[in-house]
């Protein structure tokens, strides 16, 4: 027998498993938690960690006793740590990882992939519920209320691009098959990089998707979730060992995939690993300079921040777009 | 003058009761009368406006005398009327000023744990600072407590079973929380997000040094008295010190009281930029946290510099100052002191024109200035509410005579105007620290103070960085001191975080907390 016919039932264990996803992807997850904790400390006049401190701490985070308080449903609270990963690696395999072409791509990707992303803050806010501690239940009723107030202006500012690409593509294959695979994250990045930047276009979907990603990733200012003045570590506080570092993974990893979701939707796709690192790492400086110059936000002026200026904001983006395809088709 | 017209207005208020008042110092007015009557003399210096309750002092007279003495401290700008009330050791019943003056609360309960006196009326009778496995009936004030008898404590009470399904939703902040950087308990009942009830519990650090200056002799009590705090440990010095001088009648030369001076505006900037980083940290602003903290290193490096120390630097000593200010030493603080400036004002710019920022504190912890008087609050939190209340202008003592500093007072009443204020009051003392140094009266740095301190009492107050700081220290001619009362002003302010917070958000609780600058170590003295 051929020994070559072995690689095509291989490859997705590795792609699962060692490369882009799983193992690749939790790396550069550390990479980056690393890299945004050295440049706000350096904004902030401080020294901060040195470039292997997210490993060092997911290590000694797994090899630490996990206390399960008495008051739990102990499967839940085991599982939710893993559901939340894993919800966060499977979102990689849709991505443009590291700019090489996502792993899996099929019509309507993105939606999944976005669903996919929110597991982990659902997660996070069942696992606060699940705890009796006080400072957990406060905690998870920030998550999801912040959950509620970013997701849809964050889902509407990236599937503004999708649009695009949709409409696009309809008009230049005129057949359903080419709309329904715009919806693929894969062909948004491919579209993206052959025309300009939306950035530059649609620049309130660009701030609306960036800004939405930090309330995603509970990032100052929208920290209340886990204001450690008010509730400790907010829906974590009971958490310890290996559930701990299964959520802190899952947000670093969140991280990668969420500035790779931005990066190839606005900054003219993600063609190769050069491009992928400088326009991921470019964002990430934005993030780090917004996190330092901003102070948090109180749980109700998150929601009202959203509300009133997000959703509105990405819904007028979304008018523009309407009122000039229209005027460019008209003429 | 002043302070005789308020004098003689105590004296007239308290007509009605028939007292006459006697003199032991110039800015003294004592009247002793029956505990019955406390209340109602309480409402009629309220009535009338006349001051604040600055402290109540207990005193044991000894098993001999078998009585008790309560001091009740009243203090308008320079003038302090003391009521006395004669009790006996044991069984003693005072009524509570509670209605009249919220503050008392506090004042109160320290008073009936320590001993033993019953407060009629009080809201709250729990214990506030000794242990709650503390063996009833002891009370650890009086001259004959017997350290042996806490040998035997009773079991600790079981902790209670969590119930899931507790009608009021406690959130515990404390005495183990990252919002606070020493041990207190608070309690905050929320619905939602928003807060509904409000207690504290403190004395998780207490450490007894009133009792404990009783066992030492006067030297060694300045030494204990200083690190009652951290921050303010030069505060804590002096006022001891001046009260002591005032006993053994000595005259501080120039030079020290100036040099005392200069490191009260050290020590006050450094406690005003230590706030406005923590501060800004329970807002969720850690980026003006961390420059802040940089830039007090500034202040830190020039008190190590002078004295050897960032924290006791032990520069008030009995008769005098123990270190000199060199002429290089004026050098690096005229240097500071206009790096300070510049920076401080930067700061000013940002706490009072960052939006985000603004949103955290401009309206949140309201109070007015009714409201500041009605608490007793003190300090700049009270000046914040428009109270131009400050004993370094109202009661000037050491230097403050010749080197005033200007009034800095806010009417927002606000979060935002705490951050004014202290930030501003940080300028003031950069402008008079220079203006001493450049003008250092010359003298000897210490005068003789006698071992035995001849018998007497005697009240200082001076303005540490968080308000008024009121030591009433009583000899018996010994070369130990027969009492020892402190009163920190964030004993005083407590009343406002507990009534402020109620209605709030539950994230503005830190912050409004901080805008007090609690200081838990001065409390658990």
């Amino acid at each position: 027998m051929n020994d070559l016919s072995i690689i095509p039932l291989l490859s997705p264990i590795i792609f699962l498993v060692l490369f882009p996803g799983g193992l690749a992807l939790i790396l550069t997850g550390f990479l980056y938690e690393w890299l945004d904790h050295k440049l706000v400390a350096r904004f902030q006049n401080r020294i901060g960690p040195r470039w292997f401190q997210p490993l060092a701490d997911a290590i000694k985070s797994l090899v630490k006793e996990e206390i399960t308080p008495a008051i739990v449903h102990p499967s839940l609270f085991v599982l939710l740590p893993v559901i939340a990963l894993s919800g966060a690696l499977t979102a990689g395999l849709y991505v443009p990882l590291l700019g090489l072409p996502p792993s899996y791509s099929f019509s309507g990707d993105l939606i999944v992939t976005f669903y996919l992303l929110s597991l982990l803050t659902l997660s996070m806010g069942i696992a606060g519920w699940n705890t009796p501690s006080h400072f957990s239940l406060i905690g998870a009723t920030r998550t999801l209320t912040q959950l509620f107030s970013y997701e849809a202006p964050f889902l509407l500012a990236l599937l503004g691009p999708a649009l695009v690409a949709g409409s696009a593509a309809s008009g230049s294959a005129a057949s359903n098959a080419g709309a329904l695979n715009a919806w693929t994250i894969g062909e948004i990045n491919t579209f993206a990089a052959n025309t300009s930047w939306s950035a530059l276009t649609k620049p309130i979907g660009f701030f609306v998707a960036l800004i939405g990603l930090m309330g995603k990733l509970e990032l100052p200012p929208f920290d209340a979730p886990e204001a450690e003045t008010e509730i400790v570590a907010g829906a974590m506080t009971e958490y310890s060992g290996r559930g701990l570092a299964f959520f802190h993974i899952g947000k670093s990893v969140e991280l990668v995939i969420g500035l790779t979701l931005v990066a190839a939707f606005y900054l003219g796709g993600i063609a190769n690993p050069l491009e992928f690192f400088i326009k991921t790492i470019g964002l990430l400086v934005i993030l780090a300079l917004l996190q330092t110059i901003l102070t948090r936000l109180r749980i109700d002026q998150t929601v009202g921040l959203w509300w009133r200026y997000g959703a509105i904001a990405v819904l007028a983006q979304w008018a523009i777009w309407i009122i000039v395809t229209v005027i460019q088709g008209n003429g | 003058m002043k302070l005789e017209q308020a004098l003689q207005k105590s004296t007239e208020i308290l007509q009605p009761w028939n007292q006459e008042g006697s003199r032991p110092a110039p800015n003294r007015v004592d009247f002793t009368v029956q505990p019955g009557d406390i209340a109602a003399i309480g409402a009629a210096l309220r009535r009338e406006k006349w001051g604040y309750l600055a402290a109540i002092t207990g005193l044991d007279l000894g098993v001999q005398a078998d009585s008790l003495e309560v001091l009740y401290h009243f203090c308008e700008g320079a003038a302090i009327a003391t009521l006395r009330v004669r009790l006996p050791r044991r069984g003693g019943v005072v009524p509570s000023l509670y209605a009249d003056y919220p503050a008392a609360s506090f004042f109160e309960r320290e008073l009936s744990e320590m001993y033993g006196v019953t407060v009629a009326g009080a809201p709250d009778t729990s214990r506030l600072f000794i242990p709650d496995d503390f063996p009833d009936g002891l009370y650890p004030m009086l001259k004959d407590f017997d350290p042996a008898a806490l040998k035997e404590r009773p079991a600790v009470a079981p902790i209670p079973e969590i119930s899931p399904k507790s009608a009021h939703f406690i959130i515990p902040i404390g005495p183990q929380h990252p919002a606070l950087k020493e041990p207190g308990h608070f309690e905050f009942g929320v619905d939602g997000e928003i807060v509904t009830s409000a207690r504290m519990r403190l004395g998780y650090v207490h450490r007894g040094i009133e009792k404990a200056c009783e066992q030492q002799n006067w030297i060694q009590d300045l030494y204990l008295l200083e690190r009652i705090c951290g921050i303010c440990s030069h505060s804590h010095a002096t006022a001891y010190a001046l009260g002591v001088e005032q006993l053994a009648q000595v005259e501080v030369s120039e030079r020290a009281q100036a040099i005392r001076e200069v490191f009260a505006g050290l020590e006050r900037i450094h406690s005003h930029m230590l706030w406005l980083g923590v501060a800004a940290h329970e807002a969720g602003f850690d980026t003006l946290f961390m420059y802040s903290w940089r830039d007090r290193e500034t202040v830190m490096d020039i008190l190590e510099q002078i004295g050897g120390n960032r924290v006791n630097y032990s520069i008030s000593v009995l008769g005098g100052v123990k270190q000199d200010i060199k002429p290089q030493d004026a050098e690096v603080i005229r240097k500071g002191m206009q790096f300070l400036e510049e920076r401080i004002n930067h700061y000013l710019d940002i706490v009072t024109t960052d939006r985000m920022f603004l949103q955290r504190t401009r309206g949140i912890g309201y109070m007015t200035r009714e409201q500041a008087d009605y608490l007793g609050i003190l300090g700049p939190t009270a000046r914040a509410s428009g109270i131009a209340r400050d004993i370094r202008i109202d009661a000037p003592y050491g230097l403050y005579h010749r080197f005033p500093v200007s009034q800095v007072i806010d009417q927002a009443g606000d979060l935002e105007a705490r951050f004014r204020v202290r930030l501003r009051e940080i300028i003031v003392s950069t402008h008079a620290i220079r203006t001493i140094i450049d003008n250092l009266p010359e003298g000897e740095l210490t005068v003789r103070v006698p071992r035995r301190i001849p018998a007497g009492e005697a009240i200082s107050r001076l303005e540490a960085p968080r308000g008024e700081l009121f030591y009433y220290i009583k000899s018996n001619g010994s070369d130990k001191p027969e009492r020892i009362k402190v009163r920190t002003p964030s004993l005083c302010n407590w009343t406002y975080v507990l009534v402020s917070a109620i209605g709030r958000q539950l994230a503005d609780v830190p912050l409004l907390l901080a805008g007090m600058d609690p200081c838990f170590s001065c409390n658990d003295r």
